[in-house]
């Protein structure tokens, strides 16, 4: 889930990058030291995601990880996934420099949003904590399909047909993340419960 | 209760990387990618196009729009079950094609007017040697015959060429482990100054 350079008009990129300012230094701000590295293998952990293509009928969607990043960072999931997607955009032209404000805020908000909906279901036991994760994970992909429909509302014709392909495309990717963020949120819980913050 | 830094923080990053590795062995890599990518060349009035995602594959039945230099829409054609188009058109200019993939992917590429005179030019001159020759050899061919000839044989001879040029231009779309590991030490690296920057804000 990357939009290309040239795609949107400049209010919505200009909006895109108000946003993701925001986000950017509320989560700066509330990074702990100690906290840096986690930040940075989660940042590394987006980075790579997108290689990953799981093939989904004629076309393919990559894992976003955008659940698990918001999940375990809360609002220091604006800087991870920004770093990571400039390195991305730089790299691979996955999206483009231009396009990374909109990028940033419609990939780390549904997370930031994962953290504070279920961030109280992870600190209970094992099973609630799996359901937690699973949850946080899937719900962050929905709502960046979501998101990203919202803001191709002025390219595509119709929002509820760009946002239902997106959907039914990233259902799976939901439910292999939601997989992923909850065996991550039990794991840490057994071997390092302070990481879950 | 303060932590401090502590190498145990970055144990979790063994789940992370064991489930990336473990799903991009099963999962192949083939499918169509998200990154968008066109090349074009001329052919006399002709141009011919290709489209394809970054791992190669084709990008099948996409809309393509042409513009020329002033920014109007010329023409509108789609690409074919391989991802290739063609089509006819009498702009000398600057050609811009653009390539609408969908849900926010695009490709772009530019075709230059210019040089394409210049090996017309050339071709022409080779023409009208091949002419004088044939007229002294008594054997008479009229000029858009030879044109034509050349062109064929031309065309042949180039053809392994452009597959060529397709083919490392598809390479060069390809993500290598170079970038991938190079994109992670980056990351490391600009949280290391972001980490040397907090601490030294802290100290002071």
């Amino acid at each position: 889930m990357h939009i290309s350079e040239g795609v949107l008009s400049a209010p919505v990129l200009l909006a895109g990058a108000v946003l993701s300012l925001v986000g950017l230094t509320l989560g700066l701000k509330k990074i702990k030291n100690e906290d840096i590295p986690k930040v940075a293998v989660l940042s590394s952990a987006f980075f790579v995601a997108s290689l990953i293509h799981i093939p989904i009928g004629p076309t393919s969607a990559h894992l976003v990880l955008n659940g698990l990043v918001g999940m375990l960072l809360g609002w220091s999931a604006f800087p991870s996934i920004f770093v990571a997607l400039v390195l991305q955009a730089i790299l691979f032209q996955f999206g483009g420099l231009t396009t990374l404000g909109v990028n940033t805020f419609s990939m780390a908000m549904p997370g930031v949003l994962s953290y504070y909906i279920f961030r109280k279901m992870i600190h209970k036991g094992k099973n609630a904590a799996f359901i937690g994760g699973f949850l946080g994970g899937a719900l962050a992909i929905l709502l960046g399909t979501i998101f990203i429909s919202v803001s191709l509302i002025e390219t595509e014709k119709s929002f509820t047909g760009v946002a239902a392909t997106l959907l039914t495309m990233h259902l799976p990717i939901a439910f292999i993340e939601g997989i992923i963020t909850g065996f991550v949120v039990i794991y840490l819980k057994k071997v390092k419960p302070e990481a879950l913050g | 209760m303060k932590r401090s830094f502590n190498p145990d923080n970055l144990l979790f990053v063994i789940p992370i990387i064991f489930f990336i590795q473990i799903l991009s062995i099963f999962i192949s890599s083939t499918a169509d990618a998200h990154k968008v990518s066109a090349y074009a060349y001329r052919e006399g009035d002709k141009i011919l196009g290709e489209c394809y995602f970054v791992d190669g594959s084709a990008c099948k039945n996409s809309k393509v729009e042409v513009y020329n230099t002033k920014g109007d829409k010329i023409l509108e054609t789609l690409t074919d079950e391989k991802g290739k188009f063609s089509f006819t058109t009498k702009e000398k200019g600057e050609l811009k094609i653009i390539i609408p993939a969908g849900e926010g992917h695009r490709a772009e590429y530019r075709i230059e007017g210019i040089k394409e005179q210049v090996e017309r030019k050339e071709i022409k001159k080779e023409v009208l040697k091949e002419e004088k020759q044939s007229k002294s050899n008594q054997n008479y061919l009229d000029r858009e015959e030879i044109t034509k000839m050349i062109d064929e044989v031309m065309d042949l001879k180039l053809q392994g060429l452009r597959s060529e040029i397709m083919d490392l231009r598809k390479q060069m779309d390809r993500i290598g482990l170079r970038d991938i590991f190079g994109g992670i030490g980056y990351i490391f690296g600009i949280w290391g100054i972001i980490m040397l920057i907090k601490r030294k804000r802290n100290a002071s």
